[in-house]
């Protein structure tokens, strides 16, 4: 017979020693179905945060590559010289599409005839443009049908305001440099055409192929050559990543449209908020399952230690069956969450009116880790505290360890901070979702504390259901605390999604009434201002809001002379670099929030102050009282910033980064001005008299970044309603582990109870009434803290009104209440039905 | 080599003559507000290798405390305590374990078999733990010694609580302990079980040669034992 081999020392053999009775006791484990909550649990965990990361992923793709028919293409490369041969090899090298276009300014004639015109030229390539479709039409804002790729050779077409300019008739021939062009068309609808916020001259559109022949291309030429680029994302990224020729920039729709990267942003974090709240949920059902699991262990582990088993044996068996059965069951939730995701974008799609681009991979190993962080530190503590059972509890299981092992709280702690790391790109809101689920629970805490001690005089005076139900939580104090907890923290999270699916989103939808401006007008002359405000009045409108614009340059910070070359971003630079608008004003929209220092009013009029959007302020890194100093056409002006503040672009008003109040910069006079205004469907008209009546004035028709806009929110709504569906989910899971979690010793005291003579009904009841006074508790402190967070990430993080809803208070606490005592039936019925005769022989 | 179970049969002439000693041993708790009660008070004792000793004594007189102590589950507030020749006292709680696997068995009262483990699994869990390469044959083979061997999967839920016992039972015997302690062992069974239990303690005692210490407060039970001896007033006596 063999001889023991000398057992569990604290060497390679010890770990393989605890491997083999890890492997062990998770496969014995297994087959008698004692894992099978914890690994539920951590099944489920794994499976919401894929699913839902997944899932919010490729909507955030979706609408992102959506946004791209804004611009035209998926991202554009843009840079003052014609870009190399190789370089343009290697972009498609990785599968993406492109199309070259030139555009310059040069000077425009029509053959026979003495009208001429500034205008952009823009040349562009068979494909142009990548998204989205040209549209054009026979006459100014005439109707429209959709281009059939670009001018044909020896065409052109030209834009309402150069048809306008050059009075032309259909069929007219220009001069272009050498070359001479026949319109065929008019432009009525261009994907990529600037957004609110670009300039804008009268454009023509040609064929590369007549480029040489115009000769307008050579030395010296203001040429801005750009790119379009069209493909995945994945080659997209590898694009970025590519060496780019000198001076060349790449943007996306985000970068070169404020407005619609505005709205990407909010969405994103619509979606960060649903992906935390289903890892809190996932966090607490882990917490749970692990703590009811650790209180099996202890007996276990005095068995063991009693047994002959070491300490550092114990630990090391139960963290790597912990470990081995988190990534076994981690491995089926990221399958399962995988198809979960796919059927999310199965049933989503139609909705949200796109494909769904396929999921990347990146989301998974960020899943995993996830699961892993969230077993080692939610899971792992508890379980570490039973490894401090001491043996002699084989003789009195009371004498328990009662370790609370500080070792908990720090893991909790670092597994909170890594989650929020993991979230990097949404840090601030994290913060506010974990500080506020931490704050909120330890309030439920306190308050179930509270509870319990109030209950014990309360519970005299009741019926014997009644007794027996309050008797229930006051006597398990620590459990009951620690379930109120947890329902509470999944119930903030179910709460937080329905406040955020329906007020949060309600109020950003609200910021874009039908009646949001949809038309810029720009390049309005001084002279013209009066005459435009008479216009306007005459066909109905009552107050038109007219911004002034200078054209300013930077010439120093703070006294010091500065030029483009002083400043090391590339963005800061080209900023820099050119002449940019700046307004004055009394009082500003409220599309524009207060960063620090104070508003001015009519009576500032003259001060020398400037009021710096945080775009300038980041560039320039300004802070209150900094001067620029800013040349206008000559004439120096010194200016001290007297505020900061935060436009919200997506408002489609006029907004200027740098703003003074009136009287410091009208001397040096107003070069043009600027004004939006809400055109009806079927009002064109109107912006034909426009054009006739102020041929210089450019209307540059913002429908389709307001559509884009709208629409974003709209697949939000959408996209956030499955999301709820499949949290509400796993927040139910979590409430079937909080109950299942005492089920054993509830089917003992229930057949004890049986046994004394009490009636089903009698202890019905008094499950019942356990389970109301529980929910109800945290039901209403969830309720309270989801409308905090909400208010928090309302203010904070959004920038959109929100009032508390006293109603949702209500709602959460009846809610809390039904749901919890719904779930506690549900899940303790069969252990009223079980005989007494049974569970107390088994115990 | 023992014909029926293949085991390694070993005489109290093989091992050290002193199983287990104990000098002194004072036990105090902390009842709350500071005062200490006395459980056990300078109490000794001395069992030899292979003898069978029973402590009996009154319902809360300290016998289960004594049996913590002398197996090394708990450490006494004073005196000294020696287990197959080395000092409890001295070692920390990991070196106490070292010493019992292998060496130690227990059979309790209300059994403290794992709910989520078979008879076998159970059974072979302490030769596992002493690092026996054997554990499923050697298990399986005191199983069918106990008369359970026709219920090796079965799990605890599913067994009457004499057959739950004999699990123990087989459990005690598995790794082959010098030293087996028995805590009550029919203290939840009925009295023929509990006799028929007691004859397969005492049986597998006396072919395996192992030391035997008791507690009960069951004189029929302590009279087959080789000694027996009373706890009083946190004394042993004779």
């Amino acid at each position: 017979m063999n001889s023991p081999q000398m057992p569990l020392r604290e060497t390679r053999a010890g770990w393989a020693a605890a491997l083999r009775h890890a492997l062990a006791r998770l496969r014995r484990g297994w087959r008698s179905g004692e894992l099978l909550v914890l690994a539920l649990a951590l099944a489920v965990a794994a499976a919401a945060v894929v699913s839902v990361g997944l899932f919010s992923d490729r909507v955030r793709q979706a609408i992102e590559r959506g946004s791209g028919d804004t611009l035209g293409a998926d991202a554009i490369v843009e840079g003052h010289e014609a870009f190399p041969a190789d370089y343009r090899e290697r972009l498609q090298g990785l599968g993406l599409r492109t199309a070259a276009v030139a555009q310059f300014p040069s000077v425009v004639a029509v053959v026979d005839g003495q009208q001429t015109q500034l205008a952009t030229i823009k040349a562009a390539e068979p494909g142009y443009p990548l998204r989205g479709a040209l549209r054009l039409s026979g006459e100014p804002y005439g109707p429209t049908r959709a281009a059939n790729g670009i001018p044909p050779v020896g065409e052109a077409w030209v834009d309402a305001r150069l048809w306008s300019g050059l009075a032309l008739q259909p069929g007219a021939h220009l001069q272009v440099g050498g070359s001479v062009l026949r319109v065929t068309a008019l432009i009525a609808d261009e994907p990529g055409r600037g957004g609110a916020f670009a300039e804008f001259a009268p454009e023509l559109l040609m064929n590369r192929a007549d480029l040489a022949a115009t000769g307008l291309i050579g030395p010296g030429s203001r040429v801005q050559h750009i790119l379009q680029l069209g493909g995945e994302p994945a080659a997209l990224a590898a694009a970025r990543r590519l060496q780019r020729p000198v001076g060349a920039r790449l943007l996306g729709a985000r970068d070169a449209r404020p407005e619609i990267s505005s709205a990407l942003d909010r969405a994103g974090r619509f979606l960060d908020i649903a992906v935390l709240a289903t890892i809190l949920l996932s966090a607490a059902a882990v917490s749970l399952t692990a703590r009811l699991h650790s209180q099996r262990l202890r007996d276990e582990v005095a068995l063991l230690k009693c047994l002959g088993a070491g300490r550092g044996f114990v630990v090391r068996a139960l963290t790597l069956q912990l470990v081995l059965l988190g990534l076994g069951a981690g491995a089926v939730g990221v399958v399962v969450g995988g198809l979960g995701q796919a059927v999310l974008g199965w049933f989503a799609a139609p909705l949200l009116n796109t494909a769904l681009p396929a999921p990347g991979w990146l989301p998974l190993p960020q899943a995993l880790a996830l699961s892993l962080l969230m077993l080692l530190g939610f899971a792992l503590p508890p379980v570490l505290e039973a490894a401090a059972a001491p043996p002699v509890r084989v003789f009195q299981r009371a004498l328990d360890a009662g370790v609370h092992s500080q070792l908990g709280l720090v893991l909790a702690a670092l597994a909170v901070v890594a989650l929020v790391l993991l979230q990097a790109g949404a840090a601030r809101l994290a913060l506010f979702v974990i500080g506020g689920a931490s704050a909120a629970a330890a309030v439920l805490a306190l308050m179930a504390w509270l509870l319990v001690l109030a209950l014990s005089p309360l519970r005299r005076r009741s019926g014997v259901a009644w007794r027996f139900g309050l008797g229930n939580i006051a006597r398990r104090r620590g459990a009951a605390v620690a379930q109120a907890t947890a329902l509470g923290v999944a119930l903030l999270a179910l709460l937080l999604l329905t406040v955020v699916r329906t007020d949060l989103l309600a109020s950003w939808r609200g910021r874009l009434p039908p009646d949001a401006p949809n038309q810029f007008l720009i390049n309005i002359q001084p002279e013209q201002v009066q005459p435009l405000r008479e216009f306007f009045a005459a066909h109905g409108y009552a107050h038109l809001d007219l911004w002034p614009m200078a054209r300013a340059r930077l010439v120093a910070l703070n006294g010091k002379p500065v030029s483009a070359d002083s400043f090391d971003d590339p963005e800061t630079r080209r900023w820099i670099n050119r002449e940019f608008n700046m307004s004055w004003t009394t009082g500003f929209g409220d599309d524009n929030k207060l960063l620090s220092g104070n508003w001015w009013s009519a009576a500032d009029a003259g001060q020398p102050w400037l009021s710096a959007e945080e775009y300038a302020v980041e560039r320039l890194k300004l802070k209150l009282g900094d001067t620029l100093t800013l040349d206008l056409a000559g004439t120096r002006v010194t200016l001290t910033v007297h505020n900061t503040r935060k436009v919200r672009w997506d408002s489609f008003r006029p907004n200027f980064f740098l703003v003074t109040p009136p009287g410091m910069l009208d001397s040096s006079g107003a070069t043009q001005w600027i004004t939006s205004f809400y055109l009806a469907p079927g009002q064109h008209a109107l912006l034909r008299d426009l054009v006739r009546q102020f041929p210089n004035v450019t209307a540059v028709d913002l429908d389709a970044a307001l559509g884009e806009v709208r629409s974003i929110v709209d697949r939000m709504v959408h996209a956030l309603e499955f999301i709820f569906a499949f949290t509400l989910g796993a927040g139910l899971v979590v409430m079937l582990a909080v109950i299942e979690a005492s089920r054993a010793q509830r089917a003992r005291e229930t057949a004890l109870l049986r046994t004394l003579g009490a009636s089903s009904r009698v202890i019905l009841q008094g499950l019942l009434a356990e389970y109301a006074t529980l929910g109800l508790l945290a039901g209403s402190v969830a309720a309270v803290a989801a409308q905090t967070l909400a208010w928090l990430l309302a203010a904070r993080v959004f920038d959109i009104p929100y009032g508390p809803r006293p109603l949702l208070w209500l709602a959460g606490a009846v809610a809390g209440c039904a749901v919890v005592t719904l779930v506690g039936w549900l899940s303790l019925r069969g252990v009223l039905r079980t005989p007494p005769r049974q569970v107390l022989a088994g115990s | 080599m023992d014909a029926d179970t293949g085991l390694t049969v070993r005489t109290a002439t093989d091992t050290a003559a002193e199983a287990v000693f104990a000098e002194g041993v004072v036990k105090q708790i902390n009842t709350g507000g500071g005062d200490l009660l006395s459980i056990l008070d300078g109490l000794s004792l001395r069992v030899l290798a292979g003898e069978s000793v029973a402590i009996v004594g009154a319902s809360g007189s300290g016998k289960t405390t004594l049996l913590s102590l002398l197996a090394g589950l708990d450490l006494p507030t004073a005196g000294e305590i020696r287990l197959d020749g080395r000092s409890l006292t001295e070692l920390d709680e990991d070196g106490r374990a070292r010493l019992r696997a292998g060496r130690v068995g227990f059979v309790f009262q209300s059994f403290q078999l794992l709910s989520g483990l078979t008879a076998l699994e159970n059974v072979m869990l302490p030769a596992e733990l002493a690092g026996y390469a054997d554990a499923g044959p050697r298990a399986r083979t005191v199983l069918e010694r106990v008369g359970l061997g026709q219920r090796l999967d079965h799990y605890p839920h599913q067994m009457s609580g004499g057959e739950q016992q004999r699990v123990a039972i087989a459990r005690a015997f598995a790794a082959e302990p010098h030293i087996l302690f028995a805590d009550e062992p029919t203290g939840n069974l009925d009295l023929v079980t509990g006799s028929h239990i007691i004859d397969l303690l005492f049986e597998l005692n006396r072919s395996r040669g192992t030391t035997l210490i008791l507690v009960t407060h069951d004189t029929a039970l302590a009279r087959r034992c080789g000694r027996v001896l009373t706890l009083n007033q946190g004394r042993l006596h004779e």
